[in-house]
C-alpha cells in the first residue's frame, strides 16, 4: 500500500528517462568525442567545444538566434498585450473574436511558411505585386537585409495570440472592486491599467515571456521552411544549424555538442522561471 | 458626458479587434482561395477575384500516394501519442492528487524541464537508439519520443482536472473500499472525460503539428503531414496547387478541433496553472 502512489508514477518515470534523461546523457557523452557519421568515434575531450565557441560562424548563429527570439518576443508580447487590453472591453462579440484570433497557434509552423511564401514570393506573390505599384522592388526572403525581419513577422502571425489568449483569460479574472474604486476616484483607462490590471496579472506576464523567450528561441520550422538559413548564414538559428550540421555534414557530435550548450540556455531559463514564478 | 466616454473605449477597442481579425485571416483565405484556382488562374495580376472555383488540387492530392500516407502517418501517429499519454498521465495525476509523494517538486521541475527541451537535441540520440531497436520510420517510436513533450503537458492538464474534485468525493470512494485502480475507473474517469478529451486535443494539435523530430526520425513508412507539406516546397519549380492545398489540408482539422477544446485552451497554454 505504501508504494501505491510510486508504481502509479513509475511508467511516466520510465517514459520520461528514456524520452529526457537517455538523450541529455548521450548527447553529452558523445559531445567528447569527434564522430562524424560512418566513421570511428575519436575521444578528443573538449575539442568540440573549443571549435565551436572559437568558430566566428558559430557566434553570428548565437547572435541571429537570440536577435530573433528579442524582437519576436517583443512584438509579440507588446501586441498581445495591447490587443487583451482592447478587447477585454468588448462584451458582444468577444467569443467569435477569440476565436478566430486562436487560428494562427492551431497551424503548423510549415503550413505558417507556406501560407507567407505565397503571399511573398518575388514573382508571384501579391505583396510585392502590390509594393511595385509604388516602385519598390521587394525581396522578402532573399536578401541579406529583409530575411531576418520577415521571419521575424512570421513568428509574430503565428505566436501573438499565445500571449493574446494568457492575457485576455487574465484580465478577465481581475475582480472588479479595485478598478471600480479607482474609476470612483477618477482614476482615467490609462491609469487603471498601468497601476491596477497589468500589476495584479505580472505572474502571467512573467510567464508569458518566459515560455516565448524558449519558444523563439527554439525556432525552426518557419526557417527551415522558407529561407532555410540563408541567404548566407542570415537567418540560421540554433536548431537549424544543428540539424545542417548533423544531416548534411553529418557531423554528429558536433551537432549534438551545440544542442548540449544550447539545452543549458534553456534548462538556465526554466529553472530561473520556476524560482521567480514562487517568489510571484 | 461619462457615457460618450466609455462609447469611445468600445469603439477603438472593435476597431483594433477588426484591424486584429483582418491580419489573421487574409493570410488563411488568401491561401484557400489559391489553392481552389485553376492551373492558369492562380497567379495572374491583376489577380482574378471572380473565379470559376476547382477542387483540382485536392483531387490531385488525393491522387499523390506519396502524400496521402502522409495524412493517414500523421492521424496514427497522432493517436497513439495521445492513448498512451492520457492513459499513463492519469496514473501519474491520481498518485500526485492523492497521495504525499517525496521529491513530489523535483519530479513537477522535470516535466518542466522535459518539456521545455530543444526538439534537436532529442533526434540523434534517439536516431542511434531507434536503429538498434528497429522502431527508426515507425509509428510506434514517433508516438514514444513524442511522449517527451505531451506527458508533462497531460499530467499537468488531468492533474488540475482532477484538483477540481472536491474531496467529499475521494473520501466517500475510500468509506465505500474502493482501491485505487477502482477509485481512479468508477469514480475520477467518469468525471474528468471533458478534461481528458481537452487534453488529447490539445495533445493532438502539439503532435501533429510537429516538424523538426520528424524530419529526423523518419524517412518513409511513417513521414507525417507536416513532412508532407514540406515536401512540396522546392526552389526551382514550386508546385503551388499542392502546396496551398496540403497547407490547408493539414490546417483545417486542427482549427476544428480546437474550437471544440476552446473553453479548456487556455489552461493549456499555461500548463494548467490558469482556468480559461
Amino acid at each position: 500500500m505504501k508504494h501505491t502512489p510510486y508504481f502509479f508514477l513509475l511508467p511516466s518515470i520510465l517514459i520520461l528517462s528514456f524520452t529526457s534523461l537517455y538523450p541529455i546523457c548521450y548527447s553529452i557523452y558523445y559531445s567528447f568525442f569527434n564522430w562524424r557519421w560512418g566513421d570511428e568515434k575519436d575521444f578528443i575531450g573538449l575539442g568540440n567545444y573549443l571549435t565551436l565557441l572559437t568558430d566566428k560562424e558559430f557566434w553570428i548563429i548565437i547572435k541571429n538566434t537570440f536577435v530573433f527570439a528579442f524582437f519576436a518576443c517583443f512584438f509579440e508580447i507588446v501586441i498581445g498585450v495591447f490587443l487583451a487590453i482592447y478587447i477585454d472591453r468588448i462584451k458582444i462579440g468577444s467569443t467569435i473574436i477569440r476565436t478566430i484570433l486562436l487560428i494562427p497557434l492551431m497551424v503548423s509552423g510549415i503550413s505558417v511558411t507556406m501560407l507567407f511564401k505565397v503571399m511573398l514570393d518575388n514573382m508571384f506573390g501579391i505583396i510585392p505585386y502590390f509594393l511595385s505599384f509604388v516602385n519598390i522592388k521587394s525581396n522578402f526572403f532573399g536578401s541579406y537585409t529583409a530575411a531576418m525581419p520577415t521571419i521575424i513577422g512570421l513568428d509574430v502571425w503565428w505566436q501573438t495570440s499565445f500571449v493574446f489568449i494568457i492575457i485576455l483569460a487574465g484580465l478577465k479574472s481581475i475582480p472588479h472592486e479595485p478598478i471600480e474604486a479607482a474609476k470612483m476616484d477618477g482614476a482615467s483607462e490609462w491609469e487603471i491599467t498601468r497601476y491596477i490590471r497589468l500589476p495584479m496579472i505580472r505572474s502571467l506576464l512573467l510567464l508569458v515571456l518566459i515560455f516565448r523567450s524558449i519558444d523563439t528561441l527554439k525556432v525552426f520550422d518557419i526557417v527551415w521552411g522558407t529561407t532555410g538559413g540563408g541567404p548566407g548564414l542570415a537567418t540560421e538559428a540554433l536548431q537549424t544549424y544543428a540539424y545542417r550540421v548533423a544531416y548534411s555534414f553529418l557531423e554528429m557530435s558536433k551537432s549534438m555538442t551545440v544542442m548540449v550548450l544550447f539545452s543549458i540556455v534553456v534548462i538556465f531559463l526554466t529553472v530561473l522561471y520556476s524560482r521567480l514564478n514562487k517568489d510571484l | 458626458m461619462k457615457k460618450i466616454k466609455k462609447h469611445k473605449h468600445l469603439i477603438s477597442a472593435y476597431i483594433v479587434s477588426f484591424v486584429a481579425v483582418a491580419f489573421t485571416l487574409l493570410p488563411v483565405t488568401w491561401l484557400f482561395m489559391l489553392s481552389i484556382k485553376s492551373k492558369g488562374e492562380t497567379f495572374t495580376k491583376p489577380p482574378k477575384w471572380i473565379f470559376d472555383p476547382t477542387i483540382n488540387n485536392y483531387i490531385k492530392l488525393w491522387d499523390n500516394d506519396l502524400f496521402k500516407d502522409t495524412f493517414f502517418n500523421s492521424i496514427f501517429i497522432t493517436l497513439i501519442s495521445i492513448v498512451l499519454s492520457v492513459t499513463i498521465a492519469l496514473f501519474a495525476a491520481y498518485a500526485l492528487k492523492r497521495y504525499q509523494i517525496k521529491f513530489k517538486t523535483a519530479f513537477m521541475q522535470w516535466l518542466l524541464l522535459a518539456y521545455m527541451l530543444p526538439e534537436f537535441l532529442f533526434v540523434l540520440p534517439m536516431f542511434a537508439i531507434y536503429q538498434t531497436l528497429g522502431i527508426y520510420d515507425t509509428y510506434l517510436g514517433m508516438a514514444i519520443i513524442y511522449q517527451v513533450h505531451v506527458l508533462p503537458f497531460s499530467i499537468w492538464m488531468l492533474r488540475s482536472f482532477l484538483e477540481e474534485i472536491p474531496k467529499e468525493i475521494d473520501d466517500a470512494a475510500i468509506i465505500d473500499g474502493c482501491g485505487p485502480l477502482q477509485a481512479i475507473y468508477r469514480i475520477y474517469l467518469p468525471l474528468i472525460i471533458p478534461g481528458i478529451v481537452a487534453t488529447a486535443i490539445l495533445n493532438g494539435i502539439w503532435v501533429w503539428n510537429e516538424l523538426a523530430i520528424a524530419l529526423g526520425l523518419t524517412f518513409f513508412d511513417a513521414q507525417p503531414i507536416t513532412v508532407g507539406v514540406a515536401s512540396f516546397r522546392g526552389y526551382a519549380s514550386i508546385d503551388w496547387g499542392g502546396m496551398t492545398g496540403s497547407a490547408i489540408i493539414s490546417i483545417i482539422p486542427m482549427v476544428l478541433f480546437a474550437a471544440f477544446a476552446q473553453k479548456h485552451i487556455v489552461k493549456g497554454l499555461t500548463l494548467g496553472s490558469v482556468k480559461g
